[in-house]
């Protein structure tokens, strides 16, 4: 188990006053906070230094933390320090070092939050609670986030899809596993990215005979390698020959659900989009649209034939693609 | 397995979120969501809600904002997210146009 420099992940000296704690919590806080930050690796980070913070703001905690510091003692068990009676439900929150100075048992200032409520009184601020019980609190299992991925296939009618994920297992000595759960979800038609599907009690147990906590999914629409999204409707970039664009042509084009005839005019440009109705995905009234998105490509290698007509093109040509540099 | 609880009352978002209704009355007062129903007690909060309020409460909870502080910090998170997806998708259609 690695030593942690709380000091040094707050960046501050040993002989920091709390203050200069507080603000370098905060400051770090604010930078790796999963909610606000891109950071890759934000999660781990803010981890660290919440623990850290926890184990600095509290005076006991951090000359038991800096005696350690100071004469390198192998951490003692459980048995030191505060007996606390209930049970942390977030044990994955400490690391190992922490949890080997203050105890497996020890409930932050953050999650007593949950059972001090019931002992508060509250005033009327806007909407009055009166009537309303708080029973139930500190009792309720983890509730765990995961993403689900679904192909734009799927989202044209109603399905069913397997969703495996980690599930923390606690078993009759309060050690904790993770073990694979798989279940089988019923997605209805026209989900949208980021969309969320709330599947009550399929999270962690809760302590004793509580309620399991409930699992939540984040619909991912899985990129698709011809369509782009845009809201309810499908984008489909059509590469064309110069003499297609020039001529007009008829061609077959993909959609989600099957092929269409698609009829491409004389004189079409680059970025010109054609609009086809209802081929887009499901919404709730009907369908988006599909745009088919002209793109002209030219061939890799030119015959000395085709050279010759494409001279033949040029010579006759009278037109000037560049009239926006002359102005 | 059925896409159950999609819709919830006070109560069952307090259970939800693990927050007495004191907390959720707060969150709705400064417009972090905007359930359904004139007041507490016909209030409906859908799934979406429920993840806007826990992430306001561990804002405020980590970060020690205020929750008029929140509000316009989760708004802003918000409207970061769209752009972020904004920004992705477009790239991906101006990939579509440029040389690999």
């Amino acid at each position: 188990m690695d030593f942690q420099d709380y000091y040094k992940i707050l960046s501050v000296a040993p002989d920091a006053d709390s203050k200069t704690i507080k603000t370098a919590y905060r400051k770090l806080a604010r930078k790796y906070h999963p909610d606000v930050s891109e950071h890759h690796e934000a999660e781990e980070k803010f981890k660290q230094v919440s623990e850290a913070y926890e184990v600095l703001k509290d005076p006991q905690k951090r000359a038991q933390y800096d005696e350690l510091r100071e004469y390198g003692a192998q951490p003692q068990g459980a048995s030191g320090g505060q007996q606390y009676s209930q049970q942390t439900q977030n044990q994955g929150d400490f690391s190992d070092f922490f949890s080997s100075i203050f105890g497996g048992a020890h409930q932050s200032g953050q999650e007593a939050g949950a059972q001090g409520f019931s002992r508060q009184g509250f005033s009327d601020q806007g909407f009055s609670n009166k009537g309303f019980s708080n029973k139930g609190f500190g009792a309720k299992g983890q509730d765990i986030e995961t993403d689900m991925p679904i192909f734009l296939e799927d989202t044209l009618t109603a399905t069913s899809k397997p969703i495996s994920y980690s599930l923390p297992h606690r078993d009759a000595q309060g050690r904790v596993s993770h073990v694979n759960k798989t279940l089988n979800v019923k997605i209805p038609a026209g989900v949208a990215e980021g969309e969320r599907i709330r599947l009550k009690g399929q999270g962690g147990q809760g302590l004793g005979d509580a309620t399991s906590g409930d699992l939540y999914l984040r619909i991912r629409l899985v990129p698709h390698p011809l369509f782009d999204v845009e809201a309810h409707n499908l984008i489909l970039t059509v590469p064309l020959a110069p003499w297609e664009a020039a001529l007009g042509t008829s061609l077959e084009a993909p959609t989600l659900s099957g092929k269409i005839k698609l009829t491409i005019p004389a004189n079409s440009q680059t970025g010109q989009r054609l609009r086809i109705k209802g081929k887009g995905l499901v919404r709730k009234q009907g369908h988006g649209d599909l745009y088919a998105v002209l793109k002209v490509v030219m061939p890799e290698s030119v015959s000395e034939e085709s050279k010759q007509h494409w001279q033949q093109l040029a010579d006759a040509a009278v037109f000037d693609p560049r009239t926006e540099w002359r102005k | 397995m059925d896409l159950n609880a999609q819709y919830l009352s006070l109560e069952e978002i307090c259970f939800a979120t693990q927050n007495p209704s004191q907390t959720i009355i707060e969150i709705v007062n400064q417009g972090i969501v905007e359930p359904e129903g004139s007041g507490p007690e016909t209030w409906v909060f859908n799934t979406q809600m429920i993840s806007v309020t826990k992430r306001a409460c561990r804002l405020h909870r980590d970060l020690e904002i205020d929750w008029s502080g929140i509000a316009l910090a989760i708004s802003l998170i918000e409207e970061l997210d769209q752009l972020r997806d904004e920004n992705q998708r477009l790239r991906k259609r101006l990939e579509r146009f440029l040389d690999q």
